[in-house]
């Protein structure tokens, strides 16, 4: 390896290394693992365009490839550009992220009172997927600003404030889940910007006491109902309990080797609710099996080592906070989604990273990877 | 390696414990997810699996049985019979296979599959939800189906209990139906446990009394087959409750005879609406409820045919409704009981008062004409009561005014529902100024307030209120909510409601002012007003009614509704001392109020009068039969008197 001398303060452009540098430092196993999980989630989608020719326009699966494309390009977009652009762009960026929510809010179609979707070009699009990752780019560059007062309690308020109104506009959809994502992103990047542990803790106590209040008075009927439900499926025999129930069967009857691709009875049959979207891994473990779930959850693990390791390869704290912020995004999505289909944990419209369908969601993570190989290319430090 | 790093990075080995911690957390969170799954997958995958395969688990509610209902004799009305039901589980029916099914399916039933899949369509709720594709289907066609069910995925047949109504149309307005929950009614009923497939009441105390009757469902944890069938139960969640039985206060023997009365008469003439009803003036108990034309409740707890229901709905003399209390009508002469309640009461005349009754009383230019174009000179209240003389009452009116009129109206239950717990019942109108100037912005003129203290003009009531105005004047002066249930029983026939009588309020009046006009109800017997009825042998008292309504003909004559309400003492049998039953009349004592009302009668003698005579009658087995069928035929009544 040649001699590469960095100097922070300036802007180095890759274009000015040689490729064997460029390629050194290039986190091939980031973008392996990824790829594989969008494959997966690709597997997914030929499973559940069963019927009529997978290829066609329209399917699941078509649109799925047609999404994979977008990712790919934004993914490398996001890795040609210099991330430090990002720190002038960070402001704007957060007046874009909430007008984009506005815009779901006021112009968004859904399910019932549900305004998540857009529809852009044909393609119904959820900005609050997008949302996400801007918050994360937003909080990075603002804690990373204020690495001289990591103990003072504005650090702590103002990310909070700065997380509020994305967090309140999503939940108002309404749209829970995501807004938890959004809580989720904010311990993330608070934890690993190095702000002291007791005051992360006291947020932590807040939101714990805010939990009844919210009970209360935020939460609508459909999703107190939805929530309670894991804990007693037969409450609602009709509604949730029934998915569940259907879920958990599906997951269980998988055993260890799975039915087979495309053969799974619960998810094929359509016993299974939304088999492509929120549940789409019960169809996975019904029909990959024990195995199939658990190299899924590997693969996970895996991509989250390589985020992490990122965020400590990266020689400033914007890398280092935007790493954890990513982080622990996805292990929030994993965690919740996973954890609803086989019953551990409440029933929240939260997607599982690569595998749900839709478009919003894997081009944002492309977007969120893209950010963080651009931080990969651009350390001063060597690699070791 | 030995590059030298310059600038501010950041102190990483501050950061280290912290991205320990995250791995270590993403580790456990790994492993919880993998230790369920293997629980799930691996430890469990049998179970599951079977239950996959070949059976699926679901819950699935326990239909508790309907209460029954009885008359007040225990005479049972409606039985609960198993009936054979189609439905169709859209999340069982591979969209591929739908048209093969649906089109076996048509085939079997007989019924178009356009009207299948429409059903199937019409669905907004859950693919789990069963559909109901066909009621009371025959065994023959069942056994097939359950045959072929494999065949047929997403078919179920299912055994379900259906109300046989055992009167069908003699009771159906008060009994109502059961039917299958509409769209509206689940989204409301939702909260109470009702599935998307129920049976509700629709109409009459299978309505009013739905809670009751229902009970509450239980459920059940089964396994099923692909095509919706139960295998086994696994486990009762919840044990389903019977509903409770109602005991009515009507009496099947007295419906029948006022049936056999009313019929009697429409067949005679041709009405083509007719309404008795009897009641314990006492308690409010209706004892029978008749509105003609009727329908067969049976039909519609069988799952009416479209084309059966389209007939029902476009009948212009409206079958389905209960016209005792669903439609309003001028009272005509039946309302002078009130213009004369209120005269006495306020003190405008009394019993001695004597009104010259003329040819036509006169408002400026407008001629206000007695209803025998005659007149009958002076007359106090008994005989003008009696002969119904309008300028008599007009005079009242007058004196009264017309609010004063509409308060006597109120006192006697005008204007308001009587509360009877049956759906549909109508408020009726009782003119008054601020009635008027709220929807034409003018008083009443001093015309209409004559016109209404006759009972026509703006005056609207429902057969049941005038009923129940002279049952109040019949038992001294209580106004009761009418009532058509007796007791609630539970299952196992304990009492659970024993019946109580509700009084609205106490009429406003001095005793001995009702007293006087039971007197003078009986005077229209007594002065002929009714022709023969007085001849019956047992003591009858009331008021006929002649209320015209619609367009004049060409004759310049109105169509016209007749009205006879009337009130038999508890003991009728004419007394020696008491040779004209004014005594008997004079008491507060009556058990037995009975109303007539034939609709659009244009007979030459009053239709009503002459129903209420047949039904007497029948009920108290007279050895008389006074019927004057001439009376009945149709003519006109004006050309007659």
């Amino acid at each position: 390896m040649g001699a590469l001398r960095a100097e922070p303060a300036r802007f180095h452009d890759w274009t000015t290394k040689s490729v064997r540098v460029v390629w050194n430092v290039f986190d091939v196993q980031l973008v392996l693992y990824a790829l594989l999980l969008a494959i997966v989630g690709l597997m997914m989608a030929f499973t559940n365009s069963s019927g009529a020719s997978p290829l066609a326009s329209g399917t699941t699966f078509s649109r799925g490839l047609l999404w994979l494309g977008v990712a790919i390009i934004m993914f490398t977009v996001a890795t040609a550009l210099d991330y430090h652009w990002l720190k002038t762009f960070a402001w704007p960026l957060y007046l874009v992220n909430i007008g984009l929510l506005l815009i779901s809010l006021f112009l968004g179609s859904g399910v019932g009172d549900v305004n998540r979707w857009v529809t852009i070009f044909g393609l119904q699009f959820q900005f609050s997927e997008i949302a996400k990752v801007l918050m994360i780019v937003v909080l990075a560059n603002f804690l990373a600003a204020r690495q001289d007062s990591l103990n003072s309690v504005w650090t702590v308020a103002g990310a909070c404030v700065l997380a509020a109104p994305p967090l309140l506009l999503v939940l108002v959809q309404p749209d829970l889940g995501t807004s938890l994502v959004f809580g989720a992103i904010l311990f993330g990047t608070l934890f690993l910007s190095g702000v002291s542990l007791p005051w992360i803790g006291l947020l932590a106590a807040a939101v714990v006491a805010a939990v009844p209040i919210a009970w209360s008075h935020v939460l609508k009927d459909y999703q107190k109902q939805r929530l309670l439900s894991f804990l007693d499926p037969t409450a609602d025999p009709q509604g949730s309990g029934y998915q569940l129930v259907q879920s958990q069967i599906a997951v269980g009857s998988g055993g260890v080797g799975g039915k087979g691709l495309t053969n799974g009875s619960q998810g094929q049959l359509d016993f299974l609710p939304e088999q492509s979207t929120d549940f789409v891994f019960a169809t996975l473990a019904e029909e990959l099996g024990f195995v199939g779930g658990v190299a899924v959850l590997l693969l996970f693990c895996a991509l989250l080592w390589r985020i992490l390791l990122a965020g400590w390869r990266a020689d400033d704290p914007f890398g280092v906070i935007f790493a954890g912020g990513l982080a622990s995004m996805i292990l929030f999505q994993v965690l919740v989604n996973i954890g609803m289909v086989i019953g551990i944990m409440p029933v929240t419209g939260i997607p599982l990273p690569f595998i749900t369908h839709g478009g919003a969601s894997l081009v944002s993570i492309a977007v969120g990877l893209g950010i963080l190989q651009s931080i990969n290319l651009r350390q001063s430090k060597p690699r070791w | 390696m030995t590059d030298i790093v310059l600038g501010t990075a950041p102190p990483r080995s501050r950061l280290l414990p912290r991205f320990l911690i995250f791995g270590l957390v993403v580790v456990l969170i790994a492993g919880v997810l993998a230790t369920r799954l293997f629980d799930l997958q691996v430890a469990r995958g049998g179970h599951y699996a079977g239950l996959a395969r070949s059976n699926r688990i679901t819950l699935q509610p326990i239909r508790s049985p309907r209460g029954l209902i009885t008359d007040r004799e225990g005479r049972p009305l409606v039985r609960n019979v198993p009936s054979f039901v189609v439905k169709v589980r859209a999340a069982d029916l591979p969209y591929s296979q739908r048209a093969t099914v649906v089109g076996r399916l048509a085939e079997l039933l007989g019924i178009p599959p356009a009207e299948i899949t429409a059903a199937l369509d019409r669905n907004a709720g859950s693919r789990f939800d069963l559909i109901r594709i066909a009621n009371d289907v025959p065994q023959q066609v069942a056994r097939v189906i359950a045959e072929e069910h494999l065949d047929l995925p997403g078919v179920a047949v299912t055994v379900e209990a259906r109300r046989d109504y055992t009167y069908g149309p003699l009771v159906s307005h008060v009994l109502g139906f059961t039917g299958a929950i509409s769209a509206e009614e689940y989204e409301t009923r939702r909260p109470d446990g009702y599935l998307t497939d129920d049976i509700i009441g629709k109409a009459g105390v299978e309505a009013t009394y739905e809670k009751e009757l229902r009970g509450a469902y239980g459920v059940e944890q089964v396994e099923r087959d692909a095509s919706g069938r139960t295998l086994s139960i696994l486990q009762t969640v919840r044990d389903a409750k019977p509903g409770n039985s109602l005991e009515l206060t009507l009496d099947v023997g007295i419906q029948r005879r006022a049936e056999k009365a009313l019929r009697w008469a429409t067949d005679l003439v041709g009405l083509k609406r007719g309404v008795v009803l009897v009641m314990n003036p006492q308690t409010g108990e209706i004892l029978a409820m008749v509105s003609l034309p009727t329908y067969d409740n049976n039909l519609f707890a069988r799952g009416i045919s479209a084309g059966d229901y389209q007939k029902l709905l476009t009948d212009p003399d409206r079958p389905l409704l209960n016209h005792a209390i669903s439609e309003q009508y001028p009272p005509g002469s039946t309302y002078k009981v009130v213009t004369g309640t209120g005269g006495l009461a306020d003190g405008r005349i009394t019993p001695r008062t004597k009104l010259d009754t003329k040819a036509y009383l006169e408002i400026g230019s407008y001629k206000y004409w007695e209803w025998n174009k005659r007149g009958w000179g002076p007359l106090d209240i008994y005989d003008g009561f009696g002969h119904s003389s309008d300028t008599f009452f007009f005079q009242v009116a007058g004196m009264l005014g017309i609010d004063r009129l509409a308060h006597w109206g109120r006192q006697f239950g005008f204007g308001a529902r009587t509360g009877i717990e049956l759906p549909g019942e109508a408020k009726g109108i009782i003119p008054t100024n601020e009635w008027k100037e709220d929807l034409f912005g003018q008083r009443v003129f001093a015309g209409e307030t004559f016109q209404a203290g006759i009972g026509q003009g703006y005056n609207a009531v429902t057969p049941l209120q005038v009923l129940n105005a002279y049952a109040a004047l019949a038992n001294g002066g209580r106004l009761l909510q009418p009532q058509v249930v007796r007791r609630v029983l539970d299952p196992r026939g304990r009492v659970v409601r024993e019946f109580e009588p509700r009084v609205i309020h106490r009429v406003d009046v001095d005793p001995q002012v009702l007293r006087t006009m039971r007197v003078a109800a009986r005077r229209v017997l007594t002065i002929r007003h009714t022709s023969n009825l007085v001849e019956l042998p047992i003591v009858v008292a009331g008021k006929s009614g002649t209320a015209q309504f619609g367009i004049r003909d060409r004759q310049g004559r109105l169509p016209y509704h007749s009205w006879f309400a009337a009130f038999v003492p508890r003991d009728p049998r004419p007394k020696a001392g008491d040779p004209d039953g004014y005594r008997a009349v004079a008491r507060d004592d009556s058990e037995l109020a009975v109303l007539a009302f034939a609709y659009d009668s244009r007979t030459k003698g009053n239709a009503a009068v002459e129903i209420v005579k047949y039904f007497l009658q029948l009920e108290y087995k007279l050895d008389v039969d006074l019927r004057n069928h001439d009376l009945v035929k149709r003519g006109n009544f004006y050309q007659s008197n």
